[in-house]
């Protein structure tokens, strides 16, 4: 079983191919908001770095967000084409699980934040269970002050992990109890996506591509429709 | 087994900039195979316009069944395609990147050249995927509800823009009227409905008619809205009427002026506001008198598609060969020009 993995969530781009033997190849890039630029390129270098022709893919995983709306169109739409052109299932992971996956052997509970922008954070909590974490709260979108409350009045030791909680650090640090994960774990990563998906595909836990929705949290902006006027200089 | 000639081209064209999800075989540019469009209207339809994020998740949703409808009605397997085709720009930055970077994936996996098009250029095209023998040079009224230009064509890829709007496009006039009417979203087919049965008995301004072939269209809808506030009780179809045939004046004055000053040996129309009816006929009436061809695509062709965007794959690949994979949208593309 081949795995290709689909990673857009945040303001990085990644993807990545998984056997049986773990991961294979991944490519990640974070500079400058260019998803759609970066993505069929990285998936070309991958394949190649694996060594595998597209036509062995079986699977294609994605992380379905939340995050950021427009990157994370571009990744679902990418793996939805792809997994549809090789005619394979699919299988939908949230970013949140993404993040939380690199820092299962801590026996805190863990606090997966994703930046969401105009202030807000994307958040979910998981706790260790025997061969990972499991998550304990639906994902949901809040003021950090609100999620800092809520880390107040559980007084248990937290570990916080994203880019949501490295950007919103300051309102955190005087908790007791709560602990930043490193920086260079703040973005959900392809790798984790195919290590998780692989897990899932055991398990046979495949949809396909029409059950893949992409995971937004919030209702779209229904503020004055804006005419286009792309032909204005 | 599919119905293509051995020795055609297929292309897959995909269309996303606005708010119409679509899909297209074409052979050579010319014969549509499929032309497969899943609008967005009752989406947009509650909040006046289009709504940017709204538009994006529905293409999403929308995307790889429109695609695969597309093949499925063309009866063509991936492996007869000769390339696949998206709309890179102008649009809604969120919506191109859809259409692209599933087309890129396609492209990718079936191991066929992208090609990256302009979705201005596909509204030329249109004209000739209807028809092929199209003389040039052609004056192209190029007019939506994202546009308004007149271009001259003077052969394949070789465009000149004579003039667009200085503010709002036509169509983007006609739904804001529509709105101030109360009569609903889209505007251009309301208005031009209940102009059928009204009078054109106001005498609305022309704007910047006799200036070269630019135009304008924000003060027509102010003194459209003025006049409504003033005079309350005034017909609702004559309002319209009157504003349309305002609009088709302008439109019309400068196409005909630009064909015949630029030598052009035909008038063809395009976008969405080129299926109005009354636009169409004053075409027709211009051409004859000055003793041009009118092209008028079919009402499908004229508002956003996919075919014609796999026509200019099709004409782009021959020309240029493919994009690169690392293509990606460009919201204010504007009509490449030599
Ligand atoms: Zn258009």
């Amino acid at each position: 079983m081949i795995i290709l993995g689909i990673e857009s969530a945040t303001t990085q781009v990644g993807c990545a191919i998984a056997g049986h033997e773990g991961v294979l190849a991944s490519a990640h890039s974070s500079r400058g908001k260019r998803h759609a630029e970066m993505l069929t390129p990285q998936i070309d270098f991958v394949r190649r770095q694996a060594r595998i022709e597209l036509s062995e893919i079986s699977v294609v995983a994605v992380d379905i967000g939340p995050g950021l709306y427009t990157g994370l169109r571009v990744g679902i739409s990418a793996a939805m084409a792809t997994a549809f052109a090789l005619n394979v299932p699919m299988i939908g992971v949230t970013s949140l699980d993404l993040l939380a996956f690199p820092v299962r052997h801590s026996p805190k509970l863990i606090v997966a934040a994703i930046d969401a922008r105009r202030g807000e954070i994307f958040h979910a909590f998981y706790r260790q269970v025997p061969g990972g974490v499991q998550r304990v709260t639906e994902p949901a979108v809040g003021a950090p002050d609100d999620l800092a409350g809520e880390l107040l009045a559980r007084g248990e030791d937290c570990l916080l992990v994203g880019d949501g909680a490295v950007r919103y650090a300051a309102h955190f640090e005087d908790l007791r109890g709560v602990d930043a994960a490193e920086p260079g774990l703040a973005h959900p990563t392809a790798s984790s996506l195919v290590q998780l998906a692989h897990a899932q595909a055991l398990r046979e836990e495949f949809v396909p591509p029409s059950e893949i929705a992409p995971l937004y949290l919030r209702k779209p902006d229904a503020v004055e429709a804006k005419r286009i006027a792309w032909d204005r200089k | 087994m599919s119905t293509a000639e051995p020795s055609e081209q297929l292309i897959l064209g995909i269309e996303t900039s606005c708010d119409e999800t679509a899909a297209a075989v074409v052979a050579n540019g010319t014969r549509v195979l499929s032309n497969v469009i899943s609008s967005q209207i009752d989406l947009h339809a509650r909040y006046g316009g289009v709504v940017p994020e709204v538009a994006s998740r529905a293409h999403v949703t929308a995307m790889t069944p429109v695609v695969a409808q597309a093949l499925l009605e063309a009866g063509v397997e991936p492996g007869e395609l000769h390339g696949i085709a998206a709309t890179h720009g102008p649009g809604l930055v969120g919506s191109l990147l859809v259409g692209v970077s599933t087309a890129k994936a396609l492209a990718l996996v079936w191991d066929l050249p992208f090609v990256g098009v302009n979705h201005l250029e596909a509204h030329l095209y249109a004209s000739f995927v209807e028809e092929p023998d199209l003389e040039m040079p052609l004056v192209v009224l190029l007019v939506s509800g994202g546009h308004t230009m007149l271009v001259l064509m003077r052969g394949h890829g070789d465009y000149e823009v004579l003039g667009q709007t200085m503010d709002d496009a036509a169509g983007e006039a006609y739904d804001k009227v529509a709105r101030q009417l109360g009569l609903g979203y889209p505007g251009g087919p309301i208005i031009d409905r209940l102009a059928m049965t009204g009078k054109p008995t106001i005498a609305f301004p022309r704007p910047v008619l006799n200036e070269g072939y630019k135009f304008s269209f924000s003060g027509l809808k102010t003194s459209v809205i003025n006049h409504i506030r003033k005079n309350p009780d005034a017909k609702t179809e004559d309002v319209a009427a009157s504003f349309q045939e305002a609009v088709v004046d302008v439109l019309v004055t400068k196409a005909r002026r630009a064909a015949v000053e630029t030598g052009a040996k035909g008038l063809a129309t395009g976008g969405g506001v080129a299926a109005n009816s009354r636009l169409r006929e004053a075409v027709i009436d211009a051409c004859l008198e000055d003793g041009l061809t009118p092209f008028l695509p079919s009402r499908s062709m004229c508002t956003d598609n996919a075919a014609m965007v796999g026509a200019v794959g099709w004409w782009r690949l021959n020309s240029d060969g493919p994009s690169p994979l690392d293509t990606g949208a460009t919201p204010n593309l504007g009509l490449p020009v030599r």
